[in-house]
């Protein structure tokens, strides 16, 4: 028994270690506090000039996931330094729904908050036009083409800012992140540099590749991929409206500006029934509807897949594994295709304002003329020069010529999460008003979009590659964009959460996610009533309703957004 | 029971239990068998810890090919790296040291404390008082009233939520007072008749017979508090000084899947292609921090263990 | 002679009739300890689980976060309805009710036999070491899991790979894409995350087991299932029984995690639980009084299960819960 006296005495030191570390706790809670009420008396008493910055500290919840910066972090730092303002973020991690929930029923906001619908119809925001008429100068400009499409279709007023989709000049990109077809440049490249516009083109081209090498590095060719995997489900879902020549939508077409959903149309007939087709060749991956989306990657990064319908940005880190593994012959060319030849292709859009994202300022906002005028002076260019290339001559040079450009270690220093953590404000540069486009002196606003750059970064075959199509980047594949509709896009209407609209859309989602696979995987025969069957059953559903409420929005933004 | 007829051989000495001659065949047959079975399911449930820690020490652009099984095809550190990247995971580490413990020396003094009172059967309360505590296990108020609650309580944003809220389980109230049952009543008896109070019988006799079974729900609440997030995430979110070790992981991971996968940022912004080469992915990190929220935790159990797991036989449990 | 010690319970105490006295004042005072060590306890778990449960309320109404209580509107059995007249309603309830008993069932199973198995290892450091290595999964989020588990079971993964070599299979079989493997696949891939983890609970009430009892037995020459059957097994059936009722009040819990993660369209007329329908049309779309519409109705089937089981455990004479 004698290990008794030992164990009270282990337990005595486990509850003063901890109470040790609770008390801990309390003191510097105490701390922040205090300083915290220091800060709101100094503030009260004067205004903000320029030059002589008070501190200020602005509270933010960030409605995503994200790391705090180092709190030496070089950027931040100077903001502090000469316009006195610290940020204290907090990042969400988990269910955002939940946390509204809490944030919304107590009424818990801090001085500024990322934008959401849900905030908005609380009434969480405090309504922004008239403090960016008196206090933001700047920001009006900035949003002057653009200034009612940010306003709030249900009382218009504008309550956030959006982040991105205000643009100043012309927008030329290198780089296209979004939804195409993709294939593999070895098949291309073998078919001799093919211009591919159909569909039926595309498919031939993967068979005849499939047949003549049946394998690729030892495993098995495959033909095409689908990927719809939790949330991630346009693979499956989305092709049909771009194959008659019309932008993403997302789950409608808009003809007139009147939206209908395609799902059940016989333009989206026709491309199930021809995936349908190509299974029956065996072009399709047996796993591909059961596979995740880790084995997806996978498979692409193998280098054996020749084509997906995907958007660019989602299995980008796959192409990076094969561009590591040095099979640049495996990374892919996005094609805008159609059912027919005579159609244009309608892939590439014109960024549209990002509505709903950026941010706006709490209801218990301490001082939202501070706020604002921060946010009006971030807008200006030499501080969107800062925030987007960093510090000239640390993190940039600037060539005789004017032009901005990066070493090589400055670019992979760029890449380098951990170093951005210390050198960069992303969170507060993504979440906040930007110049997109070109700063006066003619360069990029984006250190990927400077021309020079994107040249620099190229591979030796990817020059080759495109010296064959005589095309500069890969985004010469697609038509350029048209002058967007008005009312575009119809994807960033809000549903209204609980509404019928959401409900129906849920459940039509649904119905595709179990039908779709079904059809595709049919015997060719049974397609047909695999396909009446799913059908009928979206006809149960109360597709008015939500064909409705887009309408609705729509016709709204074509009266409101219309520029005067 | 008892209608095989079994010869009882000649009386072995218990100690000698193990070259008894009743049956040679019958244990070494078992033996083999159980060992073959134990191998078995060392190899299965071995094996997903132990590819975690292959993908985690393996570079993530080369992770995603997948087919990575017992060895590192590109050994590197980047994925712990970027892990403790962040200065903020010391602290939250702490905070999770501190929670965990107070939570379990809490659970264990109050749970079984209750646990006693309603194991004893002249108790008048005992029967309303279980019902009211069982029922907890099924239901659940719903998130926005327990966060009024918290409000009202004063805890958000305090370290006390992390253990005010949970220092009594049912479960474990139940699974402790079944123990209890299992002690002789004798020794309860017979402390009363010597005068001995009822907080004195339950400290000084019952609480350290209950060793392997307090043994085991320490166990279980060490490992809830430490794996807890949700409570973070609900009510100190905007404290960052008392974000927990597991809350920050979330956070971490979070944001790499996110920085992978971020229509927002690809509609507008322009995805560069140098920024998307980046050594760390969302599969990679995940398997460091699966290691580093699991580690510190595991290292607990085998001191634990010590009291449960014991050689079965008679003469290893008299030691 | 070995009979007699065998069918000698290991101080279980039975339940005992009749027993209860009047509650009087003089008896209060007398328990009066007792209800200082436990009476605070009931106050504190009614604070903290029984008041916020006014958030029912909110199956009632179109609970709008924003707004007071005062100012909600009242909707009476509109979200039940709901939930109750969707055409997937019975489906999902079906499927709920399989893996949560497949995973009951199982889990119990697998548990307490490998306990029983561990129990017979006599080298203790070995013991240990299975015993350590066979929780570790506990410790692996579900989609780590998950991952390994489509991983083993791909077309070139290691159980059709295994298949093929013995010639059972001709050609790989896509376990995730046929509804009716979905349940069995989840309830494996419950009992290999779980196993080692809830044998603990068993072990430790092993520990417990009078020592005197195997003795005795082996006195009496029992063999090792014998000893199995009538030493080891009763001496935990308490613990078995108490688990076993509580559990069967969760007869509602399969989760959602693993079916959502396994789970593709193909199969997801078996994979789709309660749970996931209520996240899906209730949190995911704001909706919380549909939430805690789907709350009360677990709630209520809980508890009515539980008591069905305890009064079964009652008239078998065995532990009881209440």
């Amino acid at each position: 028994m004698g290990g008794k006296s030992k164990s009270v005495i282990r337990l005595g030191m486990i509850m003063l270690l901890s109470f040790s570390f609770i008390l801990a706790g309390c003191g510097g809670s105490d701390k922040t506090a205090t300083s915290g009420d220091a800060k709101a008396g100094n503030e009260a008493s004067g205004g903000s000039g320029e030059g002589k910055p008070e501190p200020f500290e602005i509270t933010a919840f960030i409605g995503e996931a994200g790391q705090q910066p180092t709190p030496d972090n070089k950027i931040y730092k100077k903001i502090k330094d000469e316009l006195g303002v610290t940020f204290k973020f907090e990042f969400l991690a988990g269910d955002l729904n939940q946390k509204l929930g809490v944030m919304i029923a107590g009424s818990d906001y801090p001085d500024i908050m990322t934008g959401n619908t849900k905030l908005t119809a609380a009434g969480a925001y405090i309504p922004l036009e008239d403090l960016i008429e008196e206090h933001a100068p700047n920001l009006k400009k900035h949003y002057e083409k653009y200034w009612n499409m940010m306003k709030d279709p249900n009382d218009g007023h504008i309550y956030i800012l959006p982040n991105y989709g205000a643009y100043n000049g012309e927008v030329s990109s290198t780089w296209y992140s979004g939804p195409a077809f993709w294939i593999q440049k070895a098949v291309l490249e073998e078919a001799g540099y093919p211009k591919v516009k159909t569909l039926d083109e595309y498919f031939d081209l993967i068979a005849k590749y499939k047949e003549k090498h049946p394998n690729i590095d030892g495993k098995p060719t495959i033909g095409f991929e689908i990927l719809n995997y939790d949330w991630k489900n346009w693979g499956l879902f989305n092709p049909p409206q771009h194959l008659i020549g019309h932008p993403n939508d997302g789950s409608v077409v808009v003809n007139d500006g009147k939206a209908e959903i395609f799902a059940d149309k016989d333009y989206a007939k026709r491309y199930y029934q021809k995936l349908n087709e190509i299974n029956a060749k065996g072009l399709i991956d047996k796993e591909t509807f059961t596979q995740n989306f880790d084995q997806y990657l996978a498979k692409i990064s193998s280098g054996t897949v020749l084509g997906m319908f995907d958007q660019h940005w989602n299995f980008q880190n796959a192409e990076n594994a094969l561009i590591t593994q040095k099979k640049h012959e495996r990374t892919y060319v996005g094609l805008p295709l159609v059912y027919d030849e005579g159609t244009r292709d309608y892939y590439l859009d014109r960024p549209a304002l990002n509505l709903n994202n950026g941010f706006g300022i709490s209801v218990n906002a301490k001082d939202p003329v501070k706020i604002i005028k921060l946010w009006d002076r971030l807008i200006q260019e030499d501080w969107q020069k800062i925030l987007s290339w960093g510090i000239e001559g640390e993190d940039y040079i600037v060539n005789e010529k004017g032009r901005f450009m990066k070493t090589q270690e400055q670019r992979d220093k760029f890449t380098d999460a951990t170093w951005k953590l210390a050198n960069k404000a992303d969170t507060l540069y993504s979440f906040s008003p930007k110049m997109q486009g070109f700063f006066s002196d003619g360069n990029a606003t984006d250190g990927a979009a400077q021309p020079e750059e994107y040249q620099a970064g190229l591979e030796e075959y990817d020059k080759k590659f495109l010296k064959a199509y005589g095309f500069n980047s890969y985004v010469d594949f697609f038509s350029p964009a048209p002058e967007n509709p008005i009312y575009y896009p119809a994807w960033s209407v809000d549903l209204v959460e609980g509404s019928e609209a959401k409900i129906v859309n849920t459940k039509q989602n649904d119905l595709s996610t179990k039908f779709l696979p079904k059809a595709i995987l049919a015997n060719p025969s049974d397609f047909d009533s695999v396909w009446t069957e799913y059908t009928n059953e979206i006809h149960k559903l109360n597709i008015k309703a939500y064909e409705d409420r887009i309408n609705e929005v729509l016709q709204w933004r074509i009266e409101n957004w219309s520029v005067k | 029971m008892g209608n095989q007829t079994i010869t009882p051989g000649p009386v072995p000495a218990a100690a000698t239990y193990k070259r008894s001659g009743k049956s040679r065949i019958e244990p070494t047959l078992f033996h083999t068998f159980n060992t073959v079975f134990m191998i078995l399911l060392v190899v299965v449930t071995l094996y997903p810890f132990l590819n975690t820690i292959v993908v985690s020490f393996n570079a993530g652009n080369d992770t995603i090919r997948g087919g990575l099984y017992l060895w590192p095809r590109q050994f590197t550190l980047q994925n712990y790296k970027a892990v403790f990247a962040s200065g903020t995971i010391y602290d939250a580490f702490l905070i999770s040291v501190a929670r965990t413990v107070l939570s379990t020396v809490l659970n264990i003094f109050l749970t079984t404390m209750l646990a006693y009172t309603l194991s004893r059967r002249e108790y008048v309360f005992r029967k309303p008082i279980t019902l009211i505590f069982v029922l907890t296990m099924y239901f659940n108020a719903g998130l926005i009233p327990g966060y009024f609650l918290m409000k009202d309580l004063h805890l958000i944003n305090t370290f006390w939520v992390y253990v005010l809220p949970s220092m009594i389980s049912a479960f474990n109230m139940i699974v402790i007072r079944t123990y209890i049952g299992t002690i002789p009543e004798s020794l309860v008896e017979s402390a009363k008749i010597d005068g001995a109070g009822e907080f004195k019988i339950f400290w000084r006799i019952i609480f350290p017979l209950c060793k392997p079974v307090l043994a085991t729900i320490a166990l279980f609440v060490a490992v809830g508090a430490w794996n807890s997030w949700f409570d973070a995430f609900l009510f100190t979110s905007s404290r960052q000084e008392l974000s927990t070790l597991q809350y920050e992981l979330m956070k971490l991971l979070s944001s790499s899947m996110n920085a992978n996968s971020n229509p927002a940022v690809a509609n507008g912004a322009g995805m560069t292609q140098d920024a998307a080469v980046s050594m760390v992915t969302p599969l990679s990190i995940r398997a460091a921090v699966t290691i580093v929220a699991s580690v510190p935790i595991l290292l607990v159990y085998p001191f634990m263990q010590k009291y449960f797991v014991v050689g079965l036989n008679v003469g290893s449990v008299k030691e | 002679m070995m009979e007699e010690t065998l069918t000698k319970k290991p101080v279980v105490r039975k339940p005992k009739k009749g027993k209860r006295q009047p509650m009087t004042w003089s008896l209060i005072k007398n328990q009066r300890q007792l209800i200082w060590m436990s009476v605070p306890l009931l106050a504190y778990i009614i604070l903290f689980s029984y008041v916020p449960i006014w958030g029912w309320t909110m199956a009632f109404q179109d609970y709008k976060p924003a707004l007071d209580f005062a100012d909600q509107k009242w909707v009476g059995f509109k979200h039940f309805k709901f939930l109750f007249l969707d055409d997937n309603f019975l489906r999902v309830l079906r499927n709920t009710l399989a893996m949560s008993v497949i995973n009951l069932v199982l889990g119990f199973v697998t548990a307490i036999v490998l306990a029983l198995l561990l129990n017979e290892i006599k080298k203790v450091f070995w013991k240990r070491t299975v015993q350590t290595i066979s929780y570790l999964p506990h410790f692996l989020s579900w989609v780590i899991v998950t991952g390994i588990v489509a991983t083993t079971l791909a077309s070139d993964g290691i159980v059709n790979d295994v298949l093929m070599k013995l010639h059972l299979i001709k050609e790989p079989i896509l376990w995730l894409s046929e509804g009716h493997y979905f349940w069995g696949v989840v309830g494996a891939s419950h009992v290999w995350k779980e196993v080692g983890w809830n044998t603990i609970i068993y072990l430790a009430a092993m520990s417990s087991i009078d020592p005197a009892l195997y003795e005795a037995a082996e006195i009496d020459g029992a063999s090792r299932y014998k000893k199995m059957f009538h030493v080891t097994l009763p001496g935990i059936k308490p613990t078995i029984v108490i688990l076993l009722i509580m559990s069967i009040g969760h007869i509602l819990e399969a989760g959602f995690e693993v079916q959502y993660l396994l789970g593709n369209g193909l199969v997801v007329d078996w994979a789709e639980t309660i749970d996931i329908f209520v996240l899906k049309y209730g949190i995911a779309q704001g909706n919380y009084s549909l939430a805690t519409a789907g709350g009360i109705f677990k709630t209520v089937v809980s508890v009515t299960m539980l008591l069905i089981a305890n009064w079964i455990a009652k008239r078998l004479g065995e532990e009881r819960l209440l």
